[in-house]
């Protein structure tokens, strides 16, 4: 069954004024002024899931922004069973460089489940923005007169699987534009393309604002023991995050320094092989001292929130990434960052400046033992984190960079 | 023309892949020789849209790449210094990026990076929406200037004087208009090369400042009422000010 996410009026009453706050009352006025440039014209979001990932709480987010804006905007979520999602599972790591074949059966499930979501959604809108691979072929069946439609792709392509890459071109090559988040993800394609980083939502459950006694009384709640120090990992339990790198690189900083390591994360609708990855991590977890294993269920954004305030170092050591919004929620709460230099990392942690990036196993012991040690550089990393974020990766930015795109096709 | 209002307006920066990419000083110079205009000018000046609150602005896109990527520390600190001032003629720009690199290229063989490491060219058009502001009097951009935001102000003040249309340069028609002296601390303080959010801030400090004078000798010719009764409003305004407690007092 379709998913229509419809953004209420009493919801939206005054968002963006909280956005004032941080920003400035310029930048509102400047996303006004961008908005009006739309007037009469409807939008479109699709993708394939309401919870989970970082598209989802994007798109919770800026379908609210953008209607308080008065832009009109509906997000349509493509529904998809099993067979589907475990077919849209090995594109997406095969367009991260893991690639696995995609056969005809495998051709067949996507076409036929495209054909029967084409037939359900509500795409009447004169822009229709296409997330992610999984709906990328809606297109095709249809697009009407007169509209315009942009595939937003949130996928490093770098290192993407030729055979795959292959299957979705003819489908992306239908778009009037696309979006990709950094210029290194993007591949040749016969359309013009754009570059927009994605954004987080300070105000959202969990970026809000958090003061000490509550941070204590949820970690007691997760039974999660106050003292630290803790270092952290919150993502998915997917092989791409590389929780296993993760747990031999605290095994190396547990042989020098005395820490806790927490893995936290949960799953997406649209990823059936979390179940099997968290497995494999809590057979591992019990190798290693000091490691706590936390599945958390969907909706724990508070939770989130406040095990990433009680970390004295955050990592997130992925061996791909699209953009990796962990890391700016991380340095939005001024934490100090260890982070894989992959995907979009490097645009938020500018190394030695906003967090410290590697390239290894040792390298994330390494910066994690730095950071363990120098009280000094964690809060200067952490204060320029901060402000690196509020300039660069709020909903304020990514909403203007799109009211441009939007403008620019309309 | 002299007496036309100025509209204020905002912008959004459509980035987009210039096409090209630099593994090394030789492709790096032929991308600067051929990108287009506003790709030169993305990669140089719109590198204080990027970092509006760095404490200081960081070297250009092609020195920090040279240094970051090709290890050239040297060749990096020419670079930046050739590419650094954000009111300089782009062609002139290039001009100097491509003797430097020229002059590096018959010096020493320098190493090429990987191509995960490789420079690529983007290139960026502004999205321009007007403000709610339309400008009749010089002074009134001073009163309004706290209102705009910071892309609004580097357009009004590095790109369409760079890039044009200069019927949005901010500087031309506050000379047109007879403002020189506002005129003359918007392009001083932009020619320094400042971060965004400070060049922002300090010209609209610089401004009010300049207007002081002005407003002195507008209340030297008012009424003696009317100079007591402002004056009793202002004493009334401290005298508030030090009725708050000291925390919630501004500094």
């Amino acid at each position: 069954m379709m998913e229509r996410v419809a953004s209420g009026a009493a919801e939206r009453k005054g968002w963006l004024d909280r956005y004032a706050h941080v920003v400035g009352p310029g930048t509102l006025h400047a996303l006004e002024a961008l908005a009006r440039k739309l007037h009469g014209h409807r939008i479109v979001m699709v993708n394939t899931t309401k919870t989970g990932g970082g598209v989802a709480e994007i798109l919770h987010r800026l379908v609210l922004i953008l209607n308080e804006l008065g832009v009109p905007t509906t997000w349509e979520v493509m529904e998809g069973d099993e067979r589907f999602f475990n077919v849209t599972k090995k594109i997406h790591n095969a367009l991260h460089g893991r690639a696995e074949p995609l056969t005809a059966e495998d051709r067949e499930v996507y076409a036929e489940r495209t054909r029967s979501e084409a037939k359900r959604l509500e795409l009447d809108g004169d822009l229709i923005l296409i997330h992610d691979p999984q709906p990328a072929g809606l297109v095709s069946l249809r697009r009407k007169p007169g509209q315009k439609w942009v595939w937003r792709c949130h996928i490093d392509l770098s290192a993407r699987d030729p055979d795959h890459w292959e299957f979705l071109r003819p489908s992306v090559a239908q778009y009037d534009a696309s979006i990709f988040s950094a210029i290194e993800f993007v591949p040749p394609l016969p359309i013009p393309t754009y570059l927009v980083p994605p954004s987080i939502d300070p105000f959202s459950a969990k970026n809000r604002e958090m003061d000490p006694d509550e941070v204590a009384a949820i970690l007691d709640r997760l039974d999660i023991a106050r003292r630290g120090p803790w270092v952290t990992q919150i993502s998915r339990f997917d092989r791409i995050k590389d929780p296993i790198g993760v747990i031999e690189a605290f095994r190396m900083v547990r042989g020098r320094r005395k820490a806790r390591l927490l893995l936290a994360g949960g799953g997406a609708s649209d990823d059936p092989e979390g179940a099997e990855v968290l497995a494999e991590v809590r057979e591992r977890a019990t190798k290693v001292k000091d490691v706590t294993v936390l599945e958390l269920p969907p909706g724990s954004d508070l939770e989130i929130n406040a095990l990433q305030r009680a970390s004295t170092v955050v990592m997130q050591k992925s061996l791909a990434e699209g953009f990796a919004l962990t890391v700016s929620e991380a340095l939005w709460k001024r934490r100090a960052v260890v982070a894989s230099a992959v995907g979009g990392i490097p645009l938020q942690i500018l190394h030695e400046q906003t967090g410290l990036l590697a390239r290894s196993i040792e390298g994330a012991a390494f910066q994690t033992v730095r950071l363990l040690d120098n009280p000094d550089l964690r809060h200067d990393l952490g204060i320029e984190g901060r402000a690196h974020v509020r300039e660069n990766f709020l909903h304020t930015r990514e909403v203007r960079d799109y009211l441009a795109v939007f403008s620019s096709l309309l | 023309m002299t007496n036309a209002a100025f509209q204020l307006s905002t912008v959004a920066h459509l980035e987009y892949p210039a096409g090209r990419s630099a593994t090394d000083l030789a492709s790096l110079r032929e991308g600067i020789a051929r990108v287009p205009a506003e790709s030169l000018f993305f990669h140089i000046s719109r590198v204080a849209v990027r970092h509006p609150r760095a404490h200081d602005l960081p070297p250009n896109d092609f020195a920090n790449w040279t240094a970051a990527a090709l290890q050239e520390p040297e060749i990096a600190e020419r670079l930046a210094f050739a590419g650094a001032q954000l009111l300089v003629e782009l062609e002139d720009q290039r001009a100097a990026l491509i003797r430097i690199l020229d002059d590096a290229m018959s010096r020493k063989r320098a190493e090429a990076a990987s191509q995960a490491a490789a420079f690529h060219f983007i290139s960026a058009r502004s999205v321009k929406a007007p403000l709610p502001f339309t400008v009749e009097h010089p002074e009134q951009v001073v009163h309004l200037w706290p209102h705009v935001d910071s892309a609004a102000a580097f357009y009004h003040l590095v790109e369409a004087p760079v890039l044009g249309p200069a019927v949005d340069d901010l500087v031309a028609w506050l000379r047109m208009r007879g403002a020189t002296r506002l005129a003359e601390i918007a392009e001083e303080l932009t020619r320094g090369g400042m971060p965004l959010l400070r060049l922002h801030r300090e010209i609209g400090a610089r401004w009010r400042r300049s207007l002081i004078g002005a407003r002195l000798l507008e209340r030297t010719e008012q009424s003696d009422a009317t100079r007591r009764q402002e004056a009793r409003a202002v004493v009334a305004r401290f005298a508030g000010r030090l009725r708050k407690p000291p925390g919630e007092r501004r500094p």
